[in-house]
Protein backbone atom coordinates (compact mmCIF):
# COMPACT_ATOMS: atom_id res chain seq x y z
CA UNK A 1 0.00 0.00 0.00
CA UNK A 2 1.07 3.67 -1.10
CA UNK A 3 1.58 5.30 2.55
CA UNK A 4 1.00 1.84 4.61
CA UNK A 5 3.93 1.83 6.00
CA UNK A 6 3.89 5.23 7.04
CA UNK A 7 0.91 4.69 9.15
CA UNK A 8 3.19 3.31 12.19
CA UNK A 9 6.58 5.09 11.25
CA UNK A 10 4.78 8.24 11.48
CA UNK A 11 3.06 7.03 15.17
CA UNK A 12 5.18 9.68 17.09
CA UNK A 13 5.53 12.02 13.80
CA UNK A 14 6.04 15.83 14.83
CA UNK A 15 3.75 18.77 15.08
CA UNK A 16 5.73 21.01 13.18
CA UNK A 17 4.35 24.21 12.73
CA UNK A 18 5.45 27.86 12.45
CA UNK A 19 9.15 28.03 14.27
CA UNK A 20 9.41 30.95 16.28
CA UNK A 21 12.47 32.87 15.10
CA UNK A 22 15.29 31.72 17.31
CA UNK A 23 14.34 28.83 19.61
CA UNK A 24 16.19 28.03 22.60
CA UNK A 25 17.49 24.33 22.53
CA UNK A 26 16.74 21.77 25.42
CA UNK A 27 18.79 19.17 25.57
CA UNK A 28 17.80 15.82 25.77
CA UNK A 29 19.88 12.63 26.81
CA UNK A 30 18.71 9.43 27.50
CA UNK A 31 21.35 7.33 27.78
CA UNK A 32 20.88 3.74 26.73
CA UNK A 33 17.29 4.48 25.50
CA UNK A 34 15.94 2.19 23.00
CA UNK A 35 14.45 4.99 20.74
CA UNK A 36 15.89 6.58 18.25
CA UNK A 37 16.80 10.54 17.70
CA UNK A 38 13.54 10.86 14.84
CA UNK A 39 11.36 9.89 17.04
CA UNK A 40 12.09 10.91 20.56
CA UNK A 41 12.40 14.32 18.81
CA UNK A 42 8.92 14.33 17.74
CA UNK A 43 7.58 12.91 20.70
CA UNK A 44 9.64 15.64 22.48
CA UNK A 45 7.93 18.27 20.09
CA UNK A 46 4.70 17.28 21.39
CA UNK A 47 5.60 18.12 25.02
CA UNK A 48 7.49 21.28 24.00
CA UNK A 49 4.47 22.79 23.13
CA UNK A 50 2.31 21.77 25.67
CA UNK A 51 5.07 23.74 27.98
CA UNK A 52 4.98 26.44 26.25
CA UNK A 53 1.09 26.76 26.03
CA UNK A 54 1.21 26.48 29.90
CA UNK A 55 4.10 28.57 30.18
CA UNK A 56 2.75 31.34 28.51
CA UNK A 57 5.82 31.15 25.71
CA UNK A 58 4.95 31.88 21.73
CA UNK A 59 4.69 28.70 20.21
CA UNK A 60 8.20 26.78 18.76
CA UNK A 61 10.33 28.80 21.50
CA UNK A 62 11.83 25.52 22.47
CA UNK A 63 13.33 23.13 20.66
CA UNK A 64 14.83 19.52 21.10
CA UNK A 65 17.75 18.08 20.58
CA UNK A 66 17.49 14.36 21.42
CA UNK A 67 20.43 11.49 21.81
CA UNK A 68 20.91 8.42 23.71
CA UNK A 69 24.33 7.94 23.88
CA UNK A 70 26.07 9.39 27.44
CA UNK A 71 29.22 10.74 24.91
CA UNK A 72 27.43 12.86 22.30
CA UNK A 73 25.11 14.03 25.41
CA UNK A 74 28.62 15.51 26.49
CA UNK A 75 29.51 16.96 23.12
CA UNK A 76 26.67 18.57 23.01
CA UNK A 77 26.56 20.65 26.01
CA UNK A 78 29.84 21.79 25.15
CA UNK A 79 29.37 22.59 21.90
CA UNK A 80 25.63 24.27 22.47
CA UNK A 81 25.40 25.33 26.13
CA UNK A 82 21.98 24.68 26.34
CA UNK A 83 19.95 26.45 29.16
CA UNK A 84 18.08 23.79 29.59
CA UNK A 85 18.67 19.85 29.89
CA UNK A 86 16.56 16.65 30.76
CA UNK A 87 19.58 14.20 31.91
CA UNK A 88 20.20 11.14 33.74
CA UNK A 89 21.44 12.05 36.91
CA UNK A 90 24.98 10.81 35.79
CA UNK A 91 25.26 12.85 33.79
CA UNK A 92 24.45 15.51 35.72
CA UNK A 93 26.68 14.71 38.54
CA UNK A 94 29.65 14.74 36.00
CA UNK A 95 28.79 17.45 34.22
CA UNK A 96 27.26 19.95 36.92
CA UNK A 97 30.79 21.36 37.92
CA UNK A 98 31.78 22.19 34.77
CA UNK A 99 28.63 23.54 33.20
CA UNK A 100 27.06 25.06 36.23
CA UNK A 101 23.91 22.76 36.35
CA UNK A 102 21.54 23.00 38.66
CA UNK A 103 18.41 20.54 39.11
CA UNK A 104 14.69 21.96 38.22
CA UNK A 105 12.26 19.56 38.34
CA UNK A 106 12.06 16.04 39.32
CA UNK A 107 9.67 13.24 37.51
CA UNK A 108 7.34 11.27 39.83
CA UNK A 109 6.43 7.88 39.36
CA UNK A 110 4.53 5.71 41.30
CA UNK A 111 4.12 8.50 43.75
CA UNK A 112 8.17 8.88 44.30
CA UNK A 113 10.83 11.14 43.36
CA UNK A 114 13.28 8.46 43.83
CA UNK A 115 14.02 4.57 42.86
CA UNK A 116 16.06 1.35 43.35
CA UNK A 117 18.20 -0.52 41.09
CA UNK A 118 18.17 -4.07 41.07
CA UNK A 119 20.75 -6.81 39.90
CA UNK A 120 18.05 -9.66 38.50
CA UNK A 121 19.70 -13.26 38.29
CA UNK A 122 17.96 -16.73 37.47
CA UNK A 123 16.37 -17.42 40.66
CA UNK A 124 18.95 -19.43 42.90
CA UNK A 125 21.82 -19.25 40.29
CA UNK A 126 23.78 -16.89 42.09
CA UNK A 127 23.79 -15.50 45.99
CA UNK A 128 25.01 -11.92 45.81
CA UNK A 129 27.24 -9.76 43.66
CA UNK A 130 30.58 -11.46 44.78
CA UNK A 131 29.71 -15.04 43.12
CA UNK A 132 28.91 -12.38 39.34
CA UNK A 133 32.64 -11.84 39.54
CA UNK A 134 34.10 -12.04 35.39
CA UNK A 135 30.01 -13.10 35.04
CA UNK A 136 28.00 -11.50 31.98
CA UNK A 137 26.06 -8.67 33.36
CA UNK A 138 24.14 -6.59 30.75
CA UNK A 139 21.13 -4.14 31.08
CA UNK A 140 20.31 -0.85 29.34
CA UNK A 141 21.88 1.55 32.88
CA UNK A 142 25.74 0.23 31.68
CA UNK A 143 25.37 2.78 29.04
CA UNK A 144 26.79 5.35 32.25
CA UNK A 145 28.85 2.82 34.12
CA UNK A 146 30.32 5.39 36.46
CA UNK A 147 27.03 6.28 37.43
CA UNK A 148 26.57 2.25 38.03
CA UNK A 149 29.89 1.64 40.14
CA UNK A 150 29.84 5.15 42.16
CA UNK A 151 26.20 5.19 42.67
CA UNK A 152 23.68 1.87 42.20
CA UNK A 153 26.51 -0.36 43.97
CA UNK A 154 27.79 2.87 46.42
CA UNK A 155 31.81 2.24 45.41
CA UNK A 156 31.99 -1.03 46.96
CA UNK A 157 32.22 -3.51 44.14
CA UNK A 158 34.55 -2.55 40.87
CA UNK A 159 32.77 -2.97 37.65
CA UNK A 160 36.08 -4.06 36.23
CA UNK A 161 35.56 -7.49 37.54
CA UNK A 162 32.47 -8.24 36.08
CA UNK A 163 31.99 -8.87 31.99
CA UNK A 164 29.62 -5.93 31.08
CA UNK A 165 27.58 -6.38 28.06
CA UNK A 166 25.58 -2.37 27.59
CA UNK A 167 22.40 -3.28 25.47
CA UNK A 168 19.88 -0.23 24.45
CA UNK A 169 16.89 -2.83 24.97
CA UNK A 170 15.95 -4.28 28.36
CA UNK A 171 14.08 -6.82 26.93
CA UNK A 172 16.40 -8.23 25.32
CA UNK A 173 18.72 -8.07 27.77
CA UNK A 174 16.08 -9.45 29.55
CA UNK A 175 15.82 -12.95 27.41
CA UNK A 176 19.22 -13.18 27.02
CA UNK A 177 19.12 -13.62 30.87
CA UNK A 178 16.23 -16.24 30.25
CA UNK A 179 18.29 -18.30 27.95
CA UNK A 180 20.90 -18.43 29.97
CA UNK A 181 23.49 -15.85 28.07
CA UNK A 182 24.10 -13.18 30.44
CA UNK A 183 24.18 -14.10 34.16
CA UNK A 184 22.52 -11.09 35.04
CA UNK A 185 20.77 -7.50 34.39
CA UNK A 186 20.70 -4.30 35.94
CA UNK A 187 17.26 -2.81 35.89
CA UNK A 188 15.77 0.44 37.22
CA UNK A 189 12.65 0.99 39.21
CA UNK A 190 10.33 1.13 35.62
CA UNK A 191 11.87 -2.15 34.83
CA UNK A 192 11.83 -3.90 37.97
CA UNK A 193 8.20 -3.17 38.06
CA UNK A 194 7.44 -4.10 34.45
CA UNK A 195 8.99 -7.46 35.25
CA UNK A 196 5.57 -8.95 36.18
CA UNK A 197 4.01 -8.52 32.32
CA UNK A 198 7.18 -10.51 30.75
CA UNK A 199 6.80 -14.48 30.17
CA UNK A 200 9.90 -15.82 31.32
CA UNK A 201 10.69 -19.91 31.08
CA UNK A 202 12.63 -19.44 34.37
CA UNK A 203 11.77 -17.25 37.65
CA UNK A 204 14.13 -14.42 38.46
CA UNK A 205 15.15 -13.05 41.65
CA UNK A 206 16.88 -9.81 42.95
CA UNK A 207 20.21 -10.28 44.47
CA UNK A 208 21.09 -6.35 44.77
CA UNK A 209 18.81 -3.58 45.61
CA UNK A 210 20.48 -0.33 45.41
CA UNK A 211 19.58 2.54 48.41
CA UNK A 212 17.22 4.97 46.90
CA UNK A 213 18.09 6.90 44.68
CA UNK A 214 16.71 9.90 43.23
CA UNK A 215 15.17 10.28 39.96
CA UNK A 216 16.57 13.48 37.71
CA UNK A 217 14.49 15.33 35.27
CA UNK A 218 14.79 18.38 33.97
CA UNK A 219 18.33 20.75 34.61
CA UNK A 220 19.59 24.06 33.97
CA UNK A 221 22.64 25.95 33.80
CA UNK A 222 22.50 28.61 36.29
CA UNK A 223 25.21 30.94 34.35
CA UNK A 224 22.95 31.19 31.13
CA UNK A 225 19.41 31.17 32.96
CA UNK A 226 17.92 33.33 35.38
CA UNK A 227 15.56 32.78 38.65
CA UNK A 228 12.98 33.49 36.63
CA UNK A 229 13.51 31.79 33.72
CA UNK A 230 14.14 28.33 36.05
CA UNK A 231 11.05 28.82 38.00
CA UNK A 232 8.40 29.35 35.07
CA UNK A 233 10.42 26.58 32.85
CA UNK A 234 9.96 25.06 36.33
CA UNK A 235 6.31 25.64 36.93
CA UNK A 236 5.50 25.13 33.41
CA UNK A 237 6.73 21.44 33.48
CA UNK A 238 5.22 21.49 36.99
CA UNK A 239 1.69 22.17 35.18
CA UNK A 240 2.13 19.73 32.53
CA UNK A 241 0.80 16.55 33.52
CA UNK A 242 -2.86 17.99 34.78
CA UNK A 243 -3.19 19.23 31.54
CA UNK A 244 -5.17 17.20 29.63
CA UNK A 245 -3.13 16.98 26.64
CA UNK A 246 -0.32 16.52 28.87
CA UNK A 247 -1.22 13.85 30.63
CA UNK A 248 -1.26 11.94 27.72
CA UNK A 249 2.59 12.59 27.24
CA UNK A 250 3.21 12.19 30.29
CA UNK A 251 1.39 8.45 30.50
CA UNK A 252 3.93 8.03 27.42
CA UNK A 253 6.43 8.99 29.37
CA UNK A 254 5.40 6.66 32.09
CA UNK A 255 5.55 9.56 34.85
CA UNK A 256 2.64 10.84 36.54
CA UNK A 257 3.71 14.87 37.62
CA UNK A 258 6.99 17.18 37.61
CA UNK A 259 7.67 18.46 41.27
CA UNK A 260 9.66 21.32 42.19
CA UNK A 261 13.37 19.94 43.06
CA UNK A 262 14.37 19.97 46.48
CA UNK A 263 18.35 20.12 45.90
CA UNK A 264 19.56 18.38 49.37
CA UNK A 265 18.35 15.01 48.06
CA UNK A 266 21.26 15.30 45.48
CA UNK A 267 23.60 15.98 48.12
CA UNK A 268 24.49 12.27 49.07
CA UNK A 269 24.93 11.47 45.27
CA UNK A 270 27.23 14.50 45.14
CA UNK A 271 29.04 13.20 47.49
CA UNK A 272 28.85 9.31 46.49
CA UNK A 273 30.53 10.49 43.25
CA UNK A 274 32.98 13.00 44.20
CA UNK A 275 34.03 10.43 46.41
CA UNK A 276 33.63 7.10 44.53
CA UNK A 277 35.83 5.22 42.66
CA UNK B 1 -54.34 13.19 15.27
CA UNK B 2 -53.05 10.00 13.83
CA UNK B 3 -51.91 12.31 10.43
CA UNK B 4 -49.95 14.60 13.13
CA UNK B 5 -48.36 11.91 14.75
CA UNK B 6 -47.57 10.21 11.72
CA UNK B 7 -46.05 13.41 10.21
CA UNK B 8 -43.88 13.87 13.20
CA UNK B 9 -42.83 10.29 13.19
CA UNK B 10 -41.61 11.19 9.64
CA UNK B 11 -40.50 14.20 10.36
CA UNK B 12 -38.18 12.98 13.41
CA UNK B 13 -36.72 10.09 11.52
CA UNK B 14 -35.99 12.57 8.66
CA UNK B 15 -34.08 14.67 10.70
CA UNK B 16 -32.08 11.64 12.85
CA UNK B 17 -31.25 10.69 9.01
CA UNK B 18 -29.65 14.33 8.69
CA UNK B 19 -28.38 14.13 11.63
CA UNK B 20 -26.44 11.05 10.86
CA UNK B 21 -25.25 11.83 7.13
CA UNK B 22 -24.00 15.03 8.91
CA UNK B 23 -22.01 13.01 11.53
CA UNK B 24 -20.80 10.61 8.88
CA UNK B 25 -18.75 14.35 7.28
CA UNK B 26 -17.42 11.83 4.44
CA UNK B 27 -15.41 13.41 1.55
CA UNK B 28 -17.76 14.70 -1.08
CA UNK B 29 -15.80 13.62 -4.99
CA UNK B 30 -17.01 16.35 -7.64
CA UNK B 31 -20.52 16.31 -8.85
CA UNK B 32 -18.48 16.04 -12.55
CA UNK B 33 -17.60 12.94 -11.57
CA UNK B 34 -18.88 10.78 -14.65
CA UNK B 35 -19.08 7.31 -13.12
CA UNK B 36 -20.44 4.49 -15.05
CA UNK B 37 -23.33 2.58 -13.70
CA UNK B 38 -21.88 0.55 -10.67
CA UNK B 39 -23.89 -3.13 -9.80
CA UNK B 40 -22.82 -5.68 -6.94
CA UNK B 41 -21.67 -7.79 -10.12
CA UNK B 42 -19.50 -5.07 -11.36
CA UNK B 43 -17.76 -4.41 -8.16
CA UNK B 44 -17.71 -7.76 -7.11
CA UNK B 45 -15.60 -8.46 -10.55
CA UNK B 46 -13.65 -5.53 -10.49
CA UNK B 47 -12.43 -5.37 -7.31
CA UNK B 48 -9.28 -7.05 -7.58
CA UNK B 49 -8.06 -4.32 -9.95
CA UNK B 50 -8.91 -1.66 -7.66
CA UNK B 51 -5.47 -0.69 -6.06
CA UNK B 52 -2.51 1.10 -6.39
CA UNK B 53 -2.34 1.56 -10.18
CA UNK B 54 -5.71 2.71 -10.70
CA UNK B 55 -7.15 6.45 -11.57
CA UNK B 56 -8.13 8.19 -8.62
CA UNK B 57 -11.74 8.52 -10.28
CA UNK B 58 -12.15 5.14 -10.74
CA UNK B 59 -11.58 4.60 -7.05
CA UNK B 60 -13.97 7.13 -6.00
CA UNK B 61 -16.74 5.81 -8.40
CA UNK B 62 -16.44 2.80 -6.60
CA UNK B 63 -16.50 3.97 -3.05
CA UNK B 64 -19.68 6.11 -4.06
CA UNK B 65 -21.45 3.21 -5.47
CA UNK B 66 -19.97 1.07 -1.90
CA UNK B 67 -21.59 4.05 0.19
CA UNK B 68 -24.95 2.88 -1.00
CA UNK B 69 -24.90 -0.67 -1.66
CA UNK B 70 -26.52 -2.88 1.04
CA UNK B 71 -24.96 -6.10 -0.64
CA UNK B 72 -23.97 -8.25 2.53
CA UNK B 73 -20.71 -9.73 0.64
CA UNK B 74 -19.82 -6.08 -0.21
CA UNK B 75 -20.54 -5.12 3.02
CA UNK B 76 -18.72 -8.38 4.98
CA UNK B 77 -15.63 -7.57 2.45
CA UNK B 78 -12.90 -5.33 2.86
CA UNK B 79 -13.38 -3.68 -0.37
CA UNK B 80 -14.44 -0.49 0.97
CA UNK B 81 -12.28 -0.23 3.72
CA UNK B 82 -8.95 -0.56 1.11
CA UNK B 83 -10.56 2.22 -1.19
CA UNK B 84 -10.40 4.58 1.49
CA UNK B 85 -7.25 3.81 2.21
CA UNK B 86 -5.79 4.21 -1.20
CA UNK B 87 -7.55 7.81 -1.64
CA UNK B 88 -6.64 8.59 2.16
CA UNK B 89 -3.17 7.62 0.97
CA UNK B 90 -3.39 10.20 -2.69
CA UNK B 91 -5.17 13.01 -0.36
CA UNK B 92 -2.69 15.79 0.41
CA UNK B 93 -5.03 18.02 2.58
CA UNK B 94 -4.87 16.43 5.96
CA UNK B 95 -8.26 17.13 6.82
CA UNK B 96 -9.83 14.94 3.92
CA UNK B 97 -7.06 12.44 3.72
CA UNK B 98 -8.23 11.38 7.94
CA UNK B 99 -11.82 11.61 6.20
CA UNK B 100 -11.42 9.15 4.10
CA UNK B 101 -9.29 7.41 6.78
CA UNK B 102 -11.69 7.68 9.05
CA UNK B 103 -14.58 6.09 6.54
CA UNK B 104 -12.28 3.11 6.24
CA UNK B 105 -12.48 2.12 9.85
CA UNK B 106 -16.02 2.57 9.50
CA UNK B 107 -16.35 0.28 6.59
CA UNK B 108 -14.02 -2.16 8.32
CA UNK B 109 -15.60 -2.25 11.65
CA UNK B 110 -18.95 -2.28 9.83
CA UNK B 111 -17.83 -5.60 7.81
CA UNK B 112 -16.77 -6.94 10.98
CA UNK B 113 -20.61 -6.52 12.84
CA UNK B 114 -21.28 -8.16 9.48
CA UNK B 115 -19.20 -11.24 10.06
CA UNK B 116 -15.96 -10.66 8.02
CA UNK B 117 -13.84 -11.48 11.62
CA UNK B 118 -12.29 -14.50 9.86
CA UNK B 119 -11.48 -11.99 7.31
CA UNK B 120 -7.50 -11.30 7.61
CA UNK B 121 -7.62 -7.91 4.65
CA UNK B 122 -10.52 -6.42 6.96
CA UNK B 123 -8.24 -5.98 10.12
CA UNK B 124 -5.48 -5.29 7.83
CA UNK B 125 -7.23 -2.37 6.41
CA UNK B 126 -9.03 -1.34 9.37
CA UNK B 127 -5.87 -1.22 11.17
CA UNK B 128 -4.11 0.26 8.20
CA UNK B 129 -7.11 3.31 7.73
CA UNK B 130 -6.72 4.03 11.70
CA UNK B 131 -2.63 4.20 11.74
CA UNK B 132 -3.50 6.57 9.17
CA UNK B 133 -5.91 8.43 10.70
CA UNK B 134 -4.07 9.13 13.51
CA UNK B 135 -0.60 9.46 12.91
CA UNK B 136 -0.41 13.06 13.45
CA UNK B 137 -2.36 12.90 16.86
CA UNK B 138 0.78 11.71 18.99
CA UNK B 139 -1.61 10.94 21.53
CA UNK B 140 -4.40 9.78 20.09
CA UNK B 141 -1.85 7.30 18.15
CA UNK B 142 -0.56 6.18 21.51
CA UNK B 143 -3.95 5.96 22.71
CA UNK B 144 -4.16 3.46 19.62
CA UNK B 145 -1.41 1.32 20.09
CA UNK B 146 -2.72 -1.92 21.44
CA UNK B 147 -5.79 -1.44 18.94
CA UNK B 148 -3.47 -1.50 16.22
CA UNK B 149 -1.59 -4.34 17.43
CA UNK B 150 -4.48 -6.87 17.85
CA UNK B 151 -5.98 -5.73 14.60
CA UNK B 152 -2.70 -6.94 12.90
CA UNK B 153 -2.03 -9.54 14.61
CA UNK B 154 -4.98 -11.50 13.53
CA UNK B 155 -4.20 -10.13 10.21
CA UNK B 156 -1.11 -12.08 10.36
CA UNK B 157 -2.83 -15.06 11.29
CA UNK B 158 -5.33 -14.95 8.99
CA UNK B 159 -3.49 -13.45 5.96
CA UNK B 160 0.54 -13.57 5.99
CA UNK B 161 0.62 -12.60 2.57
CA UNK B 162 -2.06 -9.93 2.39
CA UNK B 163 0.14 -6.95 0.22
CA UNK B 164 3.26 -8.95 -0.02
CA UNK B 165 3.54 -9.40 3.54
CA UNK B 166 1.65 -6.32 4.28
CA UNK B 167 0.61 -7.75 8.34
CA UNK B 168 4.02 -8.76 9.15
CA UNK B 169 5.80 -5.76 7.28
CA UNK B 170 3.71 -2.93 8.67
CA UNK B 171 3.26 -5.16 12.40
CA UNK B 172 7.18 -5.11 12.00
CA UNK B 173 6.98 -1.44 11.88
CA UNK B 174 4.81 -1.11 14.55
CA UNK B 175 7.24 -2.72 16.85
CA UNK B 176 9.49 -0.54 16.32
CA UNK B 177 8.24 2.62 16.17
CA UNK B 178 6.30 2.10 19.27
CA UNK B 179 7.46 2.74 22.76
CA UNK B 180 9.38 0.05 24.08
CA UNK B 181 8.79 -2.38 27.28
CA UNK B 182 7.93 -1.55 30.01
CA UNK B 183 6.22 2.00 28.64
CA UNK B 184 4.54 0.31 25.29
CA UNK B 185 4.51 -2.38 23.03
CA UNK B 186 7.26 -1.71 20.98
CA UNK B 187 9.93 -4.54 20.58
CA UNK B 188 12.85 -4.61 18.43
CA UNK B 189 13.36 -8.51 18.50
CA UNK B 190 9.38 -9.03 17.70
CA UNK B 191 10.10 -6.24 14.61
CA UNK B 192 13.29 -8.25 12.90
CA UNK B 193 11.15 -11.21 13.62
CA UNK B 194 8.76 -10.33 11.43
CA UNK B 195 10.69 -7.93 8.75
CA UNK B 196 13.09 -10.69 8.21
CA UNK B 197 9.95 -13.19 7.12
CA UNK B 198 8.03 -10.03 4.89
CA UNK B 199 11.86 -9.84 3.16
CA UNK B 200 12.14 -13.82 2.89
CA UNK B 201 8.67 -14.66 1.82
CA UNK B 202 7.86 -11.54 -0.37
CA UNK B 203 11.61 -10.13 -1.66
CA UNK B 204 9.91 -8.29 -4.73
CA UNK B 205 8.41 -6.18 -2.22
CA UNK B 206 10.36 -2.61 -2.23
CA UNK B 207 9.20 -1.51 1.27
CA UNK B 208 10.09 -4.98 2.94
CA UNK B 209 13.63 -4.41 2.02
CA UNK B 210 13.58 -0.74 3.28
CA UNK B 211 11.98 -1.42 6.20
CA UNK B 212 14.15 -4.42 7.35
CA UNK B 213 17.18 -2.21 6.75
CA UNK B 214 15.43 0.15 9.47
CA UNK B 215 14.69 -2.07 11.98
CA UNK B 216 18.70 -3.51 11.57
CA UNK B 217 19.63 0.20 12.11
CA UNK B 218 18.10 1.04 14.93
CA UNK B 219 19.30 -2.09 16.26
CA UNK B 220 22.41 -2.23 18.31
CA UNK B 221 24.82 -1.88 15.03
CA UNK B 222 28.04 -3.84 13.99
CA UNK B 223 29.99 -2.93 11.08
CA UNK B 224 28.52 -6.53 9.56
CA UNK B 225 25.23 -5.01 10.07
CA UNK B 226 25.74 -1.78 8.53
CA UNK B 227 26.21 -3.30 5.44
CA UNK B 228 23.20 -5.13 6.21
CA UNK B 229 21.58 -2.32 6.21
CA UNK B 230 23.11 -0.93 2.94
CA UNK B 231 22.32 -4.06 1.12
CA UNK B 232 18.82 -3.96 1.93
CA UNK B 233 18.48 -0.28 1.26
CA UNK B 234 19.97 -0.92 -2.28
CA UNK B 235 17.84 -4.29 -2.68
CA UNK B 236 14.70 -2.01 -1.69
CA UNK B 237 15.67 1.17 -3.78
CA UNK B 238 16.47 -1.56 -7.12
CA UNK B 239 12.78 -2.71 -7.00
CA UNK B 240 11.51 0.50 -6.20
CA UNK B 241 13.20 1.96 -9.51
CA UNK B 242 12.61 -1.20 -11.50
CA UNK B 243 8.78 -1.81 -10.69
CA UNK B 244 5.70 -0.26 -12.00
CA UNK B 245 4.19 1.33 -8.74
CA UNK B 246 1.76 3.37 -9.98
CA UNK B 247 0.95 5.90 -6.88
CA UNK B 248 2.75 4.60 -4.53
CA UNK B 249 6.38 5.03 -6.40
CA UNK B 250 6.56 8.78 -5.11
CA UNK B 251 5.71 8.56 -1.67
CA UNK B 252 7.57 5.34 -1.22
CA UNK B 253 10.98 7.44 -3.08
CA UNK B 254 10.30 10.02 -0.55
CA UNK B 255 10.44 7.19 2.10
CA UNK B 256 13.60 5.89 1.11
CA UNK B 257 15.39 9.24 0.54
CA UNK B 258 14.66 10.07 3.64
CA UNK B 259 16.18 6.85 5.47
CA UNK B 260 18.80 7.72 3.04
CA UNK B 261 18.99 11.19 4.49
CA UNK B 262 19.20 10.00 8.02
CA UNK B 263 21.45 6.76 7.53
CA UNK B 264 23.91 9.45 5.82
CA UNK B 265 23.39 12.12 8.58
CA UNK B 266 24.22 9.27 11.04
CA UNK B 267 27.45 7.90 9.51
CA UNK B 268 28.81 11.29 8.68
CA UNK B 269 28.48 11.75 12.31
CA UNK B 270 29.91 8.43 13.20
CA UNK B 271 33.60 9.23 11.54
Amino acid sequence: MRKTYLIVTSLLASLTANAAPNPEMILVCYPGGAVNAKDANAAMSSMLRVVERIGQWQENSFTSLFTAKADECKKQIADKHPKFAITSLGLYLELRSQHNLVPVVQPKIKGQSSERYRVIVQKDKYKNLDQLKGKAVGGTVLEEPSFISKIVLAGKYDLAGFNLKPSNQAIRALRSLDKGELDAVILNEQQFNGLASLQMSKPLEAIFTSEQIPLMGVVANSTTTTTEERLRFGQALEGMCADSEGKKLCDLFGVEAFASVDTAVFEPMIKLWTDGK
Amino acid sequence: MNKLKLFFTISLLVFLNSCALFQKDYVQFDEALNCPEQTTANLLAAQNQLGYLSKTETLACALTALRKTEDVTLRRSALASRLCLHLAERETDQNKREKFADEGVGFAEAALKSGGTGDGEVHYYLAANLGLEVREHITLAINNLARLENELKQAVELSPDLDDSGPLRVLGMLYLKAPAWPNGIGDRDKALDLLVRAVNNHPKHPLNHLFYAQALWDDEGSEATLSRVKAEFAIGEKLLTEGNWGYNQEVWKKEFDEFAKEFGQSESLDK
